[in-house]
């Protein structure tokens, strides 16, 4: 699959899931001293350009400070999708721009105060994806048996009695 | 005219500079040698304008370098939501071009592109006229998240000849009056109107400021400019529910009874006096207004004077870095001006006043208007060293931070200061 393909796939994947009822978001950060900083990120959802729009309510939160530590210094930021049916995806990437006035930040600050009352916004985040990785049980495991057998324990293969 | 060569050209002066300081983000040291070297604004870029989507040059409470009263962008954003507050600058002097990339503003350096950025969005209040007809953005004009109120553009250390030696203020008013029909003394009813229609505007502002010329008049001298300051004050109170709403004002050094007006009878939450240079035989030579009304060692006492009134890491003072190097009268050499500046810095901050800095933009037509601003080596050690004071002594800067300023290099690297909880 080539680069623009793979790009459209991420992206497929990632709106399928953030789509879809019961998807749980998390973002995962690194503070200065490679600290990781993992919270829940509900309004979650990606632009028209295939980036993640992570929505930061308060100004000295971790995240937001993490975020910045990401923008400046190139650490790597991450973001979990968990579905209800138990998939998984890990998006890792890095912040790209934080929206702090315009007409876009203060769409997203209506949308905010919509749905939680008297909240306030400190900034949109966008976040370039660089990889993603389907984390979903099953999927891993047709893989990890495939491709590593020797991490397998040996009674998983042994004849079962009420086999014979 | 373009300036966009979209190879990768030699090593930029900022590469240099940001690789001897890993520690500093790059984002900071560029936004720092932008407002050191200035803008140009290529046609290109300039096409790129729209005032019905971008904040263009509004008051010109101080002009550019380049000396013209014109429609540009106010100014920039970079990606991390930090301001670059620069003047256009002429070629000759080695701006740094804003052109166009792929459609978008970006800045360039010796041809090459450095990053993007984005011309501030206008408020919609900027659209409207006030009940006088005067266009609302020449009452109150903004920043991202800041309304700007210079309700007075005259400062009367001018009446002897005693204005600062960087200040271009009272040239800019009579291009104010003349060319962009701005009131010299703003009406503080119209003010308190202007700044209700701009909150009509959801997420948009998060700070009143304000600051105006000195006014050496009144009972007391400065009386008449807190009277001035608290009836503005007052007017912009009334759209708000609360006592008290996030804003600073940059105003003189006032005597203690007068800070405790300033704060019992108005919404304000924060005071920044300006000392502009901190070396007492430079403020003398730099600033004679302030030294003929207060002086040095007084405006220090005084701004020690008002962390009782506002609160700790609710008061600053400002500087104009890089005049303490400018001319024959300036220091030798940038250790030696670094070293003094922290020195005095630091006595302030133990006694609860924070400094900051911005970056100095010599004017035309200034006393100091003919000679160059510091290295860019010295604005970032100089940043940095303001901050680790911050640090040291626990001093919060909120009230005048990336969004609620923008100006000042230090305090964009105080974003991720320490926060001093009880952690859970």
């Amino acid at each position: 699959m080539g680069e623009r393909d793979m790009k459209g796939e991420f992206q497929y994947q990632i709106g399928k899931l953030l789509a879809a009822q019961g998807t749980i978001a998390t973002i995962a950060t690194l503070d200065e001293n490679g600290a990781p900083h993992c919270v829940p990120t509900p309004f979650l959802q990606l632009d028209e350009r295939g980036r993640i729009v992570h929505l930061e309510l308060l100004e000295t939160s971790s995240t937001h400070r993490n975020l910045l530590g990401s923008i400046w210094f190139e650490r790597p930021v991450s973001v979990t999708l968990c579905g209800r049916d138990g998939e998984v995806l890990v998006i890792s990437g890095r912040a790209y721009k934080a929206l702090v006035s315009g007409p876009l930040f203060c769409s997203f600050y209506r949308e905010v105060r919509s749905r939680m009352g008297d909240a306030d916004l400190a900034a949109v985040w966008l976040i370039e994806p660089l990889k993603i990785r389907d984390e979903t049980y099953q999927v891993r495991k047709v893989i990890e048996e495939a491709s590593h057998p020797f991490y397998s324990h040996l009674d998983r293969l042994v004849i079962k009695e009420d086999s014979i | 005219m373009s300036f966009a060569l979209r190879k990768k050209a030699a090593e930029t002066d900022l590469d240099r500079v940001a690789a001897r300081y890993p520690d500093v983000p790059r984002l900071i040291i560029l936004k720092t040698d932008v407002q050191r070297r200035g803008v140009f604004y290529t046609d290109g870029a300039l096409e790129l304008l729209d005032d019905a989507l971008h904040q263009t040059t509004g008051t010109h409470i101080f002009g550019a370098r380049d000396g013209k009263t014109a429609v540009r962008p106010e100014s920039l954003l970079l990606r991390d939501g930090t301001s670059i507050i620069t003047t256009p600058t002429p070629l000759e002097d080695a701006p740094y071009i804003v052109d166009v990339l792929d459609g978008e503003p970006w800045l360039f350096d010796n041809g090459v592109p450095v990053e993007p950025v984005d011309y501030w969005p206008a408020p919609a209040y900027y659209a409207k006229n006030s009940r006088s007809g005067v266009p609302m953005k020449h009452i109150v004009s903004a920043r991202p998240q800041r309304l700007n109120i210079f309700p007075y553009r005259y400062c009367t250390f001018w009446n002897n000849d005693k204005g600062c030696a960087f200040c271009d203020m009272v040239v800019q008013l009579k291009k104010g009056r003349d060319i962009l029909k701005i009131p010299a003394k703003l009406d503080p009813l119209e003010v308190g109107e202007v700044i209700g229609e701009a909150l009509k505007e959801q997420g948009r502002f998060s700070t009143i400021f304000l600051t105006s010329g000195s006014i050496t008049s009144g009972v007391r001298p400065f009386d008449d400019e807190v009277d001035y300051f608290i009836a503005l004050l007052k007017e912009v109170g009334k759209n708000f529910r609360t006592k008290k709403y996030p804003s600073q004002m940059i105003g003189t050094a006032f005597e203690k009874e007068q800070l405790q007006r300033l704060y019992a009878e108005t919404g304000l939450t924060s005071y920044t006096s300006d000392i502009e240079v901190l070396d007492e035989n430079l403020f003398n030579r730099y600033c004679p207004g302030k030294t003929e009304w207060i002086g040095y060692k007084e405006w220090k006492r005084r701004l020690v004077d008002a962390v009782e009134i506002f609160g700790y890491g609710r008061v600053n003072t400002g500087l104009v870095a890089g005049i303490e190097l400018a001319g024959p009268h300036g220091c030798d050499s940038e250790d030696i001006a670094l070293e003094r500046t922290l020195s005095e810095a630091e006595d302030l901050a133990r006694q609860g006043v924070s400094t900051v800095f911005i970056v100095w933009s010599p004017r035309p037509g200034t006393p100091l208007g003919i000679y160059k601003n510091a290295s860019l080596d010295y604005y970032i050690r100089l940043a940095r060293g303001l901050h680790q004071l911050r640090v040291k002594y626990r001093l919060p800067i909120d009230h005048d931070s990336y969004r609620n300023c923008g100006n000042h290099p230090d305090t964009d690297l105080s974003r991720v200061l320490p926060l001093w909880e009880n952690e859970i």
